[in-house]
């Protein structure tokens, strides 16, 4: 019982450490995602809905990429941003525009693989109607994106998920260090060493909640679009 | 106005379409039928240009005139109204216009419906408003009543025949369907494996076929 009211006393208490873990967790899944939704999903869009020679081999590596593990790339960026890396002068590493950067390495490629498949599976048709009523290329690109909206906005808001729950890449490009770089995922994994279960849990049901909302604005928005 | 010359579509080594020599008459309904794979929608897509041929020309007028409606039309998500109005694009009384050519396929009382909620047979009589909406020099429809009743398919071929009449539009439209093709067609093209077997008037095609691969294909009708 005890331990219930520990977790909803860090809940809705003033804890600053919390407060911050879940700021900077938002602060860098939003930017991340962002970043990402605007490089992959115009990228997914020309991949799905173009017909070129070396399509296939993209697809193939772009699924690839799909499956990188959070660690490799971490790896990467690592490498990059390290003192000896080829960006180490901008002095990146263990912020949280090395956790960004990181998590867009992650992200794109599967916002560009799922917008390329929600984008092959509708283009071919609304291309060929559209063009049977005599509209223009550029005009015909526009209601491809506009039909296939609402399925932009679940591969953004996966996009979000899977930045929310990554813990590899940004434990090891920002360090998890207190009050600068630790996020949610990265303190719950340090709290549950420490046996400290309470802040573990109360992180856990934060995350959980996110979760929630994430789904419940997914099912509202393809519900009020006629979709769902 | 419309003809292609030499066409041939290959896919995986296989000849889809192999038409040395067709042309089509300005103002003339044309039903090209055929088994499945016969070719229809490959010639409708190559005469439309949603489809390169591997190799052979096709000539068009007026390519600006050109309305084609595929086999499956996409609804868009957006009303009815609106889906028909996407084909008179700034045209300043598009919305009586396109009213007035739902009214025609008997679709004025969905104006204000969600297109991808449509029915198969409603999405398709939407679908020829959207061709008719305006007036074209040809008409390109692949199966436009494969998936309409018989009172959608009697509205759609009354609709064809009164548009085509009063626009001077030529009409080239695939189905499966001889008494189709009699009732909507002046000129028959029966197509098989890819190629033109028979071509004439409706009548003359689909009642004294020459050929063995059209006379089966006519007996199930008459059957």
């Amino acid at each position: 019982m005890d331990v219930i009211r520990e977790i909803f006393g860090l809940l809705f208490g003033q804890d600053p450490e919390l407060r911050q873990i879940i700021g900077v967790t938002l602060r860098m899944s939003t930017l991340s995602t962002l970043i990402s939704a605007l490089l992959g999903i115009p990228l997914g869009v020309i991949i799905g809905s173009t017909d070129f020679k070396a399509k296939r081999f993209i697809n193939r590596v772009l699924h690839t990429l799909m499956g990188l593990p959070p660690v490799v790339a971490g790896l990467i960026v690592f490498l990059f941003l390290s003192r000896s890396g080829p960006l180490g002068t901008l002095k990146l590493l263990f912020t949280v525009t090395a956790m960004v950067i990181a998590q867009i390495v992650l992200i794109t490629p599967i916002m560009t693989g799922l917008t390329a498949n929600i984008v092959s599976v509708k283009a071919p048709l609304i291309h060929e109607t559209a063009a049977g009523i005599g509209l223009r290329p550029f005009q015909r690109m526009l209601y491809i994106i506009y039909e296939c909206r609402v399925q932009f906005i679940s591969t953004v808001l996966t996009g979000f998920g899977r930045a929310i729950a990554e813990v590899g890449a940004v434990q090891m490009v920002g360090g998890n260090v207190q009050f600068k770089t630790r996020v949610m995922t990265t303190a719950i994994m340090m709290q549950t060493n420490m046996g400290h279960f309470e802040f573990a849990i109360a992180l856990g049901v934060v995350l959980l909640g996110i979760a929630f909302l994430i789904n419940s604005l997914v099912s509202r928005i393809q519900e009020s679009a006629g979709l769902a | 106005m419309i003809g292609v010359r030499n066409v041939l579509v290959q896919a995986g080594g296989r000849v889809i379409l192999d038409i040395p020599l067709l042309d089509f008459e300005e103002g003339k309904r044309y039903g090209l039928i055929g088994e499945n794979g016969s070719g229809k929608t490959t010639l409708l897509r190559v005469l439309a240009g949603t489809l390169q041929p591997t190799h052979g020309e096709v000539s068009r007028q007026n390519p600006d005139g050109l309305g084609y409606m595929p086999q499956s039309p996409y609804a868009f998500s957006f009303s009815v109204l609106r889906n028909v109005e996407m084909a008179l694009e700034n045209a300043p009384d598009r919305r009586e216009k396109a009213a007035c050519a739902l009214e025609a396929v008997g679709m004025q009382n969905f104006l204000t419906a969600r297109g991808n909620k449509l029915s198969g047979g409603e999405a398709q009589r939407m679908a020829v408003a959207r061709m008719i909406a305006k007036p074209r020099q040809l008409l390109l429809l692949d199966e436009p009543t494969s998936s309409t009743d018989i009172r959608g398919t009697d509205s759609i071929e009354n609709t064809l025949l009164d548009y085509t009449r009063s626009t001077r539009c030529t009409l080239i439209f695939s189905t499966h369907s001889p008494a189709q093709a009699l009732r909507l067609a002046e000129e028959v093209i029966f197509l098989d494996q890819g190629r033109i077997l028979e071509k004439g008037s409706a009548r003359e095609v689909l009642e004294t076929p020459q050929t063995e691969s059209a006379r089966l294909f006519l007996q199930h009708w008459r059957i």
